[in-house]
């Protein structure tokens, strides 16, 4: 990470706003600069004895304390199943964007393109970010014509970027997030995201009780608060040393962990959501906390993820989500649909 | 729609449309008489409320922004569910947007009956050399589905105040309406209620309702 934390551009190019804390921020980064030198070296060492990465227990832990940013591009493809996806399609990326292009697919990317990031320098018309994006995008779109183009891609491809620099590797870090990683978020009536909701609905019932009877109670619908959340997959949401942070573990752990931080940002934050008695200040209250202090901390906040929640079994996880698909199924049924 | 016992009527308001017609550049320009070319991908339901006073009575409105994307729209009975109003926008130079609007207005009639207020916003009239509607269909329509029409243009800032003003009087309007009906209809059971046995017990003294 550059040393650029006094600057009114952070390293990723976003702008800071004129409310930006710089006191909060000068004291997480005194702290985590430390941390980040540490880990380089333990990296350094880890990929310097010319071992490729594997997916062992060691590199596991070593993910959930944090990814060298220069590493990321190659380490994210060789921990998800991206790597492997395009060593047998090596020329894919480049064949799609040969074209022709569909005019209405087209269309529909491009009316996002002013729409990412207007506040990062590298996503201005001026610079260059929009066509990478677009390039990403529109090849994805026709790469997968079940998913075409979603609204919230635009951010997942664009934060990839960012982090990458690479629009091949973003793509494919892309495919690997829709196709292998996340449940059906972006097909046509994105069902695996309605689905994933109803499923952090009933692990916050079981594991914050009062919580959620409170959210419950206020009347806000928990689609209202997580809909982005499980969208953006926290990117445009939380900060985005964190964001990326979370991103190192759900390329190797898989969609579990985005309940782990929905888990921990509603746990960390029970009392400020307990003391919200209507339900415009319980919905500022879930703007607020996922720009606050702890989520700031993203070294501390990563360690929270995994002993906050408690025990969260893939299992469990498997087993919500066939009962809430099932559920959903059989309303549709009685139902049809529009 | 709650009214609470001070006077003040709440009432939700949802804006539906196809994605970048201009949802959330009317709710900006009209709470915080903002517009922004700058501007992000609306992803999920967001609100922001707006005091106002007609007549003297206080009224207080939460307006639900939502996103735009034809997927999103699953999503859709959540955000509408118990509004009073509802802001259907289109773009004026996209014919398409328009056929979405009909789409929601047919969902709405459907789901909320006639217990939501329609309004059909056509936005981006800066932009009238390019206009794709046309004027008289647009109008048409909306009068037989029973919406009030308006021309807006967020970034000039023409017809938004006004649009959302004539919404809360017609909102307050059919509260009011929906009211008296209630009101005959409570009295009956008042009157039932009344002649209800009174219950006794030996703890009644510590009962509270």
């Amino acid at each position: 990470m550059a040393h650029s934390n006094f600057s009114a551009v952070d390293e990723y190019g976003f702008e800071r706003h004129e409310d930006f804390d710089y006191e909060s921020y000068e004291h997480f980064m005194s702290v985590y600069l430390k941390v980040l030198a540490s880990r380089a070296q333990k990296w350094a060492s880890l990929l310097g004895e010319g071992k490729s990465v594997k997916r062992t227990n060691t590199v596991k832990r070593y993910v959930r304390k944090g990814i060298p940013s220069e590493h990321r591009p190659s380490v994210w493809m060789a921990i998800s199943e991206a790597e492997q996806m395009k060593e047998q399609c090596p020329d894919l990326y480049q064949k799609i964007l040969d074209g022709p292009f569909e005019k209405e697919l087209v269309d529909i990317v491009k009316t996002d393109l002013p729409r990412t990031f207007p506040d990062n320098i590298y996503f201005t018309k001026e610079a260059n970010h929009q066509t990478h994006l677009f390039n990403v995008l529109i090849a994805y779109a026709h790469n997968n014509r079940v998913v075409g183009y979603c609204q919230g891609l635009n951010y997942i491809a664009g934060l990839l970027l960012l982090a990458t620099k690479s629009e091949e590797t973003s793509f494919w870090l892309l495919k690997a997030l829709v196709e292998k990683i996340l449940p059906d978020y972006y097909t046509k009536t994105m069902d695996g995201l309605i689905v994933d909701i109803e499923v952090l609905s009933e692990l916050v019932k079981s594991k914050a009780p009062d919580v959620h009877q409170h959210v419950i109670n206020l009347g806000l619908p928990w689609a209202v608060i997580t809909t982005k959340w499980f969208v953006c997959l926290f990117a445009e949401v939380l900060p985005i040393e964190t964001v990326l942070r979370i991103w190192d573990c759900l390329f190797y752990e898989g969609s579990k962990i985005l309940f782990r931080v929905c888990i921990t940002l509603i746990k960390t934050n029970r009392a400020s959501i307990m003391a919200c008695n209507d339900f415009t200040t319980l919905a500022e209250c879930f703007k607020a906390i996922v720009k606050n202090a702890s989520a700031l901390h993203c070294h501390e906040f990563m360690q929270s993820i995994f002993k906050v929640p408690g025990t969260l079994s893939n299992s469990t996880i498997i087993k919500l989500r066939a009962r809430f698909a099932k559920q959903r199924r059989e309303q549709q049924q009685k139902e049809p649909p529009r | 729609m709650t009214s609470a016992p001070s006077g003040t009527h709440n009432f939700k308001v949802v804006l539906l449309g196809e994605g970048c017609v201009g949802k959330t550049s009317l709710l900006l320009r009209y709470i915080e008489d903002k517009f922004n070319d700058k501007h992000l991908t609306t992803l999920q339901a967001t609100f922001l409320n707006k005091k106002l006073n007609i007549n003297g009575k206080r009224i207080n409105l939460s307006i639900w922004d939502t996103a735009g994307q034809e997927k999103f729209h699953a999503l859709g009975p959540i955000y509408y569910r118990n509004s009073n109003g509802a802001i259907l926008v289109y773009d004026i130079t996209d014919e398409d947007s328009f056929g979405k609007v009909k789409n929601w207005v047919k969902e709405l009639k459907k789901m909320l009956g006639s217990d939501i207020v329609l309004i059909i916003a056509g936005n981006k009239i800066d932009l009238e050399h390019e206009r794709t509607v046309p004027l008289e269909e647009a109008e048409s329509y909306s009068t037989m589905v029973g919406a009030k029409h308006y021309y807006t243009s967020a970034k000039l800032n023409q017809g938004v105040e006004e649009l959302f003003l004539d919404l809360t009087r017609e909102m307050v309007e059919r509260f009011e309406q929906n009211a008296q009906a209630d009101v005959s209809r409570t009295s009956r059971v008042l009157v039932v209620d009344d002649e209800s046995p009174v219950q006794t017990s030996c703890c009644s003294g510590t009962r509270s309702t």
